[in-house]
Parts: structure tokens; sequence; C-alpha cells
């Protein structure tokens, strides 16, 4: 598996720390941010492949970060990541073009799956 | 007076009760209205008239004309002295020895207040509702005309007292209903905030445990307490996850569907698992039944509810009954599920449809108050019967057709 590029938002600095620490020992490289405001300004500037999206974040709605990252980068692999675990949540952040989608909580075993299927499935 | 002016008389009297009983919403005045009209029309003393009060078993005094202070505080009557004699609805009880009369409970307090005869009219449909009892203070004898008066006038004030009664319960069921729903709508709302706040640590802590157990002396206590750790908090995640799905309140997304193909869905479901324990499961579906608009999938799951927890309250080797039925009358469908397995306990009745009441070691408590909630956004109903040590039966019913705009019945 080649390394990838992974960018995490969330407000939650353990997640953020946890999958940094899970994705680091598989070999990818990974930043996080705690807001919505800093994490578009990153990925402005570093070309991630995967996008770690959590929908509830407490300046600007996933949603609307979802349809920003998509509307200026349709290419970009985002994951949405959410508490609020229902299947209708999951339809909504796929049919705005999200790749996949990670119910709070996941084991690391999910967590890597579902970044390295991401960039498989391109 | 010539029968002819007393045939009228009769005549005007009943017809004021009737006019009475049929605009009257409150129900004392119709029940004064036809002591104090039958007394007047009879030239009794006075009437009394008794409702029999289902839960204390005794016929209470809740109207009366013409009688003494006295004894009228001798206080209800027992069933088993008015009913041992009360066998058939339209018969008049005309009793003139008062002192051996197996239906008078207090013949002295009778005698002091000058009565010497009694009339007993029963007010009834099928069960017995109550009495009217019409008080005379010399023997006399009475016409057919008179005794048919006396029939009328019981027979409509029955009608009216039990249609009081319908809506009486009716209502104090809706009230309950109500504030039921109330308590379960804003717990659900409770519990989607709560469920979105847990998962974010749970998420810190899963990843954790998981990513360790990974690194840590295979087949160690380390390694097991970590297993431990990542299976426990899974759990968590499944008890929230049942919470949502019960939070979300979900419209039903129905289409016009045979319930019996839904029950075979569910058994088909449920079937390994009984056959695992040798419960056996008796089908009995209708083969005439209608098609309702239900949301299958929601259907099915409070189907596997309650087969599931049929599954648990029988031993092994017991029996489950799913039956299904139709009443095209009342447009009604009808699943009923019952268990031969230890039935509920009286004081756990009240609760087995509130959210977290569970008796079960793993249970979350969720299955029926789920349930509930899925029957009644489907406009249908739940009741449930059971008796420790016996069984337990449940009995849903739907509409068997909803008006719906036309074009939108697929959706």
């Amino acid at each position: 598996m080649k390394s990838l590029k992974v960018l995490v938002i969330d407000d939650e600095s353990v997640i953020c720390n946890a999958c940094h620490l899970v994705l680091t020992e598989k070999g990818h490289m990974v930043d996080y941010c705690r807001t919505g405001k800093i994490g578009l300004l990153a990925i402005e500037r570093g070309e991630y492949d995967v996008i770690l999206l959590d929908m509830k974040l407490p300046d600007i709605d996933g949603m609307e970060i979802l349809e920003t990252i998509k509307a200026k980068m349709p290419a970009r692999h985002v994951i949405v990541m959410t508490g609020y675990s229902t299947m209708s949540n999951a339809v909504e952040a796929m049919k705005m073009g999200a790749a996949e989608y990670l119910a709070k909580p996941f084991t690391d075993d999910e967590l890597t799956e579902a970044v390295e299927k991401a960039f498989i499935d391109k | 007076m010539t029968s002819a002016t007393r045939f009228e008389r009769y005549f005007h009297i009943l017809r004021d009760v009737i006019r009475a009983m049929h605009s009257i919403t409150n129900l004392q005045e119709v029940l004064d209205i036809v002591v104090t009209k039958t007394s007047e029309a009879l030239n009794a003393k006075g009437a009394l008239l008794r409702i029999l009060n289902k839960t204390t078993n005794q016929f209470e005094v809740r109207a009366a004309y013409g009688l003494g202070e006295l004894y009228l505080s001798k206080g209800p009557v027992s069933t088993e002295t008015l009913l041992s004699t009360l066998t058939e609805k339209d018969n008049v009880y005309i009793i003139t020895d008062i002192w051996n009369a197996p239906r008078v409970e207090y013949p002295e307090a009778t005698w002091d207040e000058g009565i010497r005869m009694m009339v007993d009219m029963p007010l009834a449909i099928v069960d017995p509702i109550g009495l009217i009892r019409i008080y005379f203070t010399e023997q006399r004898k009475f016409s057919n005309n008179e005794l048919d008066f006396i029939r009328t006038v019981a027979m409509h004030c029955s009608c009216v007292i039990e249609r009081v009664q319908a809506m009486e319960s009716q209502q104090s069921r809706f009230i309950h209903l109500a504030t039921q729903l109330d308590k379960l709508s804003s717990l659900g709302r409770m519990a989607a905030g709560i469920a979105h706040e847990i998962n974010n640590p749970l998420a810190g802590i899963l990843l954790y445990s998981s990513n360790l157990s990974k690194k840590v002396p295979p087949g160690g206590a380390l390694e097991e307490g970590l297993k431990i750790i990542v299976k426990e908090t899974q759990r968590c995640k499944t008890i929230i996850q049942d919470l949502l799905e019960f939070a979300r309140d979900k419209e039903p997304q129905r289409a016009l569907v045979n319930i019996n193909d839904i029950m075979e869905t569910a058994l088909g479901i449920v079937d390994n698992e009984f056959h695992l324990r040798h419960v056996c499961l008796r089908r009995e579906l209708t083969e005439d039944m209608e098609k309702a608009f239900l949301d299958e999938n929601q259907i099915e799951q409070v189907f596997i509810n309650i087969l599931l927890n049929a599954l648990q309250a029988v031993d092994d080797n017991g029996l489950v009954t799913v039956q299904t039925a139709v009443n095209p009358e009342q447009k009604k469908i009808y699943v009923e599920i019952s268990d031969n397995g230890c039935g509920i306990a009286p004081d756990h009745m009240k609760k087995i449809f509130e959210p977290f009441f569970s008796t079960k070691a793993n249970g979350t408590g969720l299955g029926l108050a789920v349930s509930y909630g899925i029957i009644e956004n489907h406009q249908g109903d739940i009741s449930v019967f059971s008796e420790t040590g016996k069984g337990t039966r449940f009995i849903i019913e739907f509409p068997s057709l909803i008006d719906h705009p036309t074009g939108k019945g697929g959706e």
C-alpha cells in the first residue's frame, strides 16, 4: 500500500490523536485540525489523498464542508464520521459525494480499511 | 282516569324522558329525570337508580327521588344480593313481601320509610349495568301498559348509560396514551443528544483499545483485558444505535402489502433460533388476508421483536402460535402472537412498553417501546394479555384500508 496523505477534521483531540496513531503506524502521513475553518484552509493548501471529516463541528456544519470540498475539488476522497450512527445520515452523506462512512465508535481496522479502500476505489 | 288519558300521560312522560336522554350530555341530569318522571307516571312514592361499579362490584346509588335521607344513607348494595335472582334483562320484578324478599337488603329501613311494595327493573344491554327500583306506599296491580312503560324507560336509560361509560373509558384511555407518547418523545429527543455525546468518547476508547490489543504479548492478561474493552465498547455502540432508531420516530414508508408475507419473512428470520431451542412455531395465517398500507421493514421489526420475546419466555419444547385474521366490517386486520411461556408479572404489565424497561439480562428495553411507536405511526393498536405461568398473547391490529391521496399510495 502506497503511503497516503490524510487530513483529519474533528473537534475531539482524542479522536485526532487516535487516528494519527493508527494511520501513521500503517505508513500514512496524517495532519489534523479541530475546526471546519482551519480544515478548509488546510485542504486548499495541502494535497491530501483522503479527508476524514466529522459531521458535527463547532463552527461549520460537516455537510456544508463536504459540499464546499465537492464543489471545489470533486475528486477528493472524503470519509465522513459521525456520532449519529443511523442509516439515513450515511445515505445523505454518500449522496453528497462522500466516499465512505464511519459510524463512531469504530476500531483501528475499520478506520484503516475505510481510508485504504477509499484510495483503492479510485 | 280513563285508560285513554292514562295512556296519553305515559306517552307524554316517555317522550320527555327520551327527549332528555338524547339532548342532554350530562348523565346525571338524565338519571334525575328518569327517577323523577318514572315516579310521577306510576304515582309512586319515589325511585332509586343504581349503577354497577365494575371496580367494586357494587350497585351504587346514582339518582334518587322521593326517599328520605335515612333510607338513602343505607349505602351501596352488593351484587350478590341483587343479582341472585336477576336473570332476564327484560323482566320486571314486583316485590310484595318486603320482609322476606331475598332482594331486599334493609327490610326494616324500607318498612319505616312507609314502603309496602317495590318494583325492580334491571338496566342491561348484555351484561347488567344497573337497576331502577320504584317504591310504592301501598300494594297495587300493574297493567301491561305500565309494565311496558317501565321496560321502555329502562331500555333507553341503559343505552344512554352504556354510551356515556364507553365515552368515558375511551377518554381516559386517550389521556393515558397521550401522556405516554409525550413521555416517549421527549425521552427520544434527549436520547439522540446523549447518543452523540457518548459516541465521541467511545470512538477514542475503541480506537486506542483495538490498536493496543495488537501490540501486547499475545495470550496474556493484557490482551484479554483489551479485547474485553473492545467488545464492551462495541456493545455500547449497539445499544446507542437501538436508542437512536427508537428516537428517530421515522414516518412509515408505506406500500400496499399482505401482512401474511411480512410475517412469513419475519418467521424465516427467527426460524433457526426456534429450531435450536426446540420451540414449536405454529402458524395459522388466514388465506383471505386483505392488503394494508404498511411499512414492510418496520412491521417486520415489530414481529421479530415480539417473536424473540416469546422465544425467551418459553421453556425448551414450548409453543409459540402466530395467527392472522381479517374483520372486513371493521376494516381491520389482526395479528396475534401467543406463547405458553412464563407470562408477564402483573406489576410489570404497565411498564413493558416503556423505554429501557427490560427483564432480560442483556436487554436494552427498547424492543417493545420501538414496536409500540411503529404501530402508533401506522394508526394501529397493540394489546397484551398475560397470565403468570400460563403465557402471553400480543394482539396487533391495523386498518386494512386507509384513505390516501391518489398516487401517493405506493411511495
